[in-house]
């Protein structure tokens, strides 16, 4: 405490300094923050609209660190005011107490909600949350976005250590915020063999469920409560959350076990938009359908349509827009023409159909696994001259430079597709003669064996034959995950920056080379992954790898198509191509929206 | 005895379930022909009558064991770029339309039917395809393929509901209540297409959308991994085609396909009632 006293009685000294573009962690918690206390004087405030004790090693701490309060402008100009006007000298002060209850009366109000629906999976409701979440941010308002339940196979780490999906991740960075968290995906599910998916909450293993048990279980009982929960935390902190809905909201055969979408709308007491993907027809049916099929009590939250990917001419659809309007009742508040944005997509129903990508002339191969996990730890690979091929049987492997076999969600069953497709002896025919990476699952494979005695991926008990590029192996000991996010340098090439996390089941005993280095705190780095640069074979447990140009252009290095290697240019991290693709798509949604609708719909104008 | 497959949006499957049921009829003995009044498509094929039709109706003509002519796509319009449209009417290039030179639907539609009525006279049975989705609001008054062919010859249609992406429901609802009053008679039932999973799930909201609309639902036919002649831009079908003979495996597809819905319970006798088989 008295630590704190100390800072807070310099940053009273030092007065206002808005944000402090100068300090290393800048902007730690939103773009444009206010960091003139970065020090609390209302340390430990004890309102649990903003914190919560949390039980530490020695007693209770107050814990405060998703509270934005004090990184509002017009809070710490209310509070500078207010300490000279009542001339406090000490940060102990007990008419700080004063001052917090009124700056709480004066500055804090609950968060509105706003939802967006897609008239099917597909439809855009991601790019869409991503861009109003842009659009407000800019405005000034503070801005989290929320998806009740996700089902996807690629997730990222947070800061604290929980897994969410990686679209949140995305769209909490279009909303300026530098630590998404598991309040934003409360409940994620990632399918587990056919039928059954592991259900994850607020970042941490809940149970599985098969499909009857989930809704039928889950759903009405902890489902809706925890969907509350988060969506109360989110409205405590920001101006709006704006919540993604999934697949189509009009499902009535199991519209009273959706929490995804109406539901949590009704929950949050959100107003809700409908988007509709126009590019593949039949976009003004699927809208009035959507519309009408929704009991009357939730449809009156519809409060406008966005008619989204539009290609050619926007303006050829305003006469059915009009129409659409007229039938509806509902406005249609954008024609949103196709963005050609470079954005990671949701999940694999966007890859459906999709066997090449890219336009490089290095061709790499992806084993396309029944199980691919996190396959967005590909995407970067396009910003260099490389095309990619799925592959997904022998005669796919035709003609690729390079290899990489990405995650999966069950190591075991999908190295036994690779048995049963001919797949691993084809791979392994290749081994030495072009580069192969492994990520994860993949990486796991590449050792001797994979041990599953215990039977927790596959069910059976037994020990399976790798491919034994590595002289590593792997156990499945038990049900147990490792998640963690990871910085550090690469261990070979020019030992350049590398970030990454991990998401496995399954220990590895290491007898290689070490690819990376992971920083760890107050500890020697750590070595991991596996290295033989001669027999050009790579493999890490760190998705996310190629983000960062370090290990993305080491491997590279290794690949020649026609005997030449690949010319690089000037690229940046991947994460600033994001940030750029992020402005274009607000852009195109800007110019296209009805943006003084748009916030009148979100409810947030003072 | 005709009838019409229209789609809720591109790529629902129109062709190909066309195509099924041009195979089913013609194995249980029925002269059947294809039919689309309008395609938009790059992707045709000569035909032996020395005209250029759309590559969808050429498969199912072989589907239906005859040989592709051009009365079975009367209207061909090919892309050319820069907001030029090759209009080919009854097999043959007629003219370019542009944003100045557009259609004479009226005289195009005369046509349509003109063909259209050929290909009756000479079959017991026409199955013809609509174009897109039915109810486009901004085009639906100069449509042709779905319900201008609906107006001009009163044929009765079936809707081929996709719900590979979800919203099935709301897409088939939203067609029929979009569809124009007087033509709601002739829409007699729907389709859901590509499902994979448990279909007993789906019961409650068949019923809840026939009881709705009057609409009856034929069945419910399962996801195929199939390699089907791309018929326009929007359809990248990545299924397996297997030997040399696309022909064959084509036809080999499509008994696998009717094995399959038959299995599910398919009502084809409901769909022959449809026709007035």
């Amino acid at each position: 405490m008295d630590k704190i006293c100390k800072k807070v009685n310099e940053e009273m000294q030092r007065g206002w300094l808005g944000p402090n573009h100068e300090c290393p962690y800048h902007p730690a918690h939103f773009t444009g923050q206010d960091c003139s206390f970065c020090y609390c004087p209302f340390f430990p405030c004890h309102d649990t609209t903003f914190g919560w004790e949390l039980q530490g090693r020695h007693g209770p701490v107050w814990n405060c660190s998703d509270c934005l309060f004090i990184h509002r402008t017009p809070v710490v100009r209310f509070i500078y005011s207010e300490i000279d006007r009542l001339g406090i000298k000490d940060a102990s002060d007990p008419r700080f107490a004063d001052i917090f209850r009124d700056a709480k009366a004066k500055f804090w109000k609950k968060g509105r909600a706003l939802m967006v629906v897609g008239a099917t999976s597909d439809a855009g409701k991601s790019v869409t949350v991503a861009a109003i979440c842009r659009i407000l941010h800019d405005r000034g308002y503070l801005v989290a976005p929320f998806k009740s339940q996700n089902m996807s196979l690629n997730s990222k780490v947070t800061r604290s250590g929980a897994e969410i999906a990686m679209i949140q991740v995305l769209q909490a960075k279009a909303a300026g915020l530098t630590n998404p968290d598991a309040h934003m995906n409360p409940i994620l599910l990632k399918p587990k063999g056919d039928t059954v998916s592991q259900v994850m909450v607020c970042g941490k293993p809940f149970a599985d469920y098969d499909v009857d048990g989930y809704y039928n279980e889950f759903v009405p009982g902890p489902g809706v409560e925890i969907v509350r929960e988060h969506v109360e935390f989110l409205k405590d902190r920001y101006d709006c959350v704006v919540m993604e809905g999934a697949g189509s909201p009009a499902e009535i055969n199991i519209y009273d076990k959706d929490i995804a979408n109406m539901r949590a709308a009704e929950i949050a007491d959100a107003n809700v938009i409908l988007v509709v993907n126009v590019e593949w027809g039949g976009s003004f049916a699927y809208a009035l359908g959507t519309i009408e099929l929704i009991p009357e009590k939730d449809r009156k939250r519809i409060k406008g349509i966005i008619l989204n990917n539009v290609r050619g001419d926007p303006s050829r659809l305003r006469p059915g827009a009009d129409e659409l309007e007229r039938l509806t009742g509902v406005p249609v508040i954008g024609i949103i023409p196709h963005a050609d944005v470079v954005l990671p997509s949701e999940d694999s129903e966007a890859l459906r159909g999709v066997h090449k990508k890219g336009a490089g002339k290095c061709l790499i191969g992806v084993v396309k696994f029944p199980r691919m996990a996190n396959f967005t730890d590909l995407d970067p690979l396009f910003l260099e001259d490389v095309s990619t091929v799925f592959v997904e049987r022998p005669q796919d492997l035709q003609g690729v430079d390079a290899l990489i076999m990405p995650g999966t969600k069950n190591t075991v069953s999908d190295l036994l597709w690779l048995k049963e497709t001919g797949l691993f002896d084809a791979i392994k025919s290749l081994w030495k003669k072009i580069p192969i990476a492994g990520i994860c699952g993949g990486y796991q494979m590449m050792g001797r064996t994979l041990d599953d005695s215990n039977g927790i991926e596959a069910g059976k008990h037994a020990v399976y034959e790798g491919f034994g590029f590595f002289d590593n192996t792997t156990k499945f000991g038990e049900y147990d995950k490792q998640i963690i996010q990871n910085e550090g340098r690469l261990a070979v090439g020019d030992g350049g920056e590398i970030t990454g996390y991990e998401l496995h089941m399954g220990i590895s005993e290491v007898n290689e080379k070490p690819l990376v280095m992971l920083d760890r705190f107050h500890a020697d780095p750590l070595p991991e992954g596996s290295v033989r640069e001669d027999e050009l074979t790579f493999g890490t447990y760190q998705h996310g790898i190629f983000d960062r140009p370090a290990f993305r252009r080491y491997f590279l290095s290794f690949v020649k198509h026609d005997g030449n290697a690949i010319e690089f240019n000037e690229t940046d991290d991947y994460d600033s191509v994001l940030e750029e693709n992020l402005v274009k798509l607000a852009k195109v949604f800007e110019e296209n929206l009805d943006v003084d609708k748009l916030i009148d719909i979100a409810g947030v104008r003072e | 005895m005709s009838i019409l497959f229209l789609g809720t949006s591109s790529g629902a499957g129109k062709t190909t379930v066309c195509a099924m049921m041009n195979r089913y009829l013609s194995r249980s003995g029925i002269d059947v022909a294809p039919f689309k009044g309008s395609n938009l498509s790059l992707n045709s094929i000569a035909t032996k009558d020395g005209g250029e039709i759309g590559i969808g109706q050429a498969f199912q003509a072989w589907a239906a064991g005859i040989e592709p002519e051009t009365d079975m796509n009367p209207v061909l319009l090919k892309p050319s770029g820069n907001g030029v449209i090759q209009l080919v009417l009854n097999g043959k290039p007629f003219m370019d339309l542009t944003k100045e030179k557009k259609m004479d639907h009226e005289m195009v539609m005369g046509e349509v039917k003109k063909a259209f009525d050929r290909m009756e006279s000479k079959h017991d049975a026409i199955l013809c395809e609509g174009s897109g989705s039915p109810v486009e609001l901004n085009l639906m008054a100069t449509d042709i393929a779905n319900t201008g062919l609906m107006k001009a010859t009163g044929v009765p249609a079936i809707l081929v509901a996709d719900i590979e992406r979800g919203g099935v429901f709301a897409a088939a609802y939203g067609t029929w209540k979009l569809i124009p009053d007087e033509l709601k008679p002739q829409l007699k039932g729907f389709i859901i297409n590509r499902f994979r999973g448990d279909r007993t799930i789906l019961k409650s909201g068949i019923e809840k959308i026939e009881a709705l609309t009057g609409m009856k639902c034929l069945g419910i036919l399962r996801y195929e991994y199939l390699r089907f002649p791309e018929e326009d831009s929007m359809s990248s079908s990545e299924g397996k085609l297997e030997g040399n003979d696309a022909r064959s495996a084509f036809l080999a597809n499509l008994d696998e396909m009717i094995q399959h819905a038959e299995e599910d319970g398919f009502d084809f006798g409901l769909m022959k009632k449809m026709m007035g088989l």
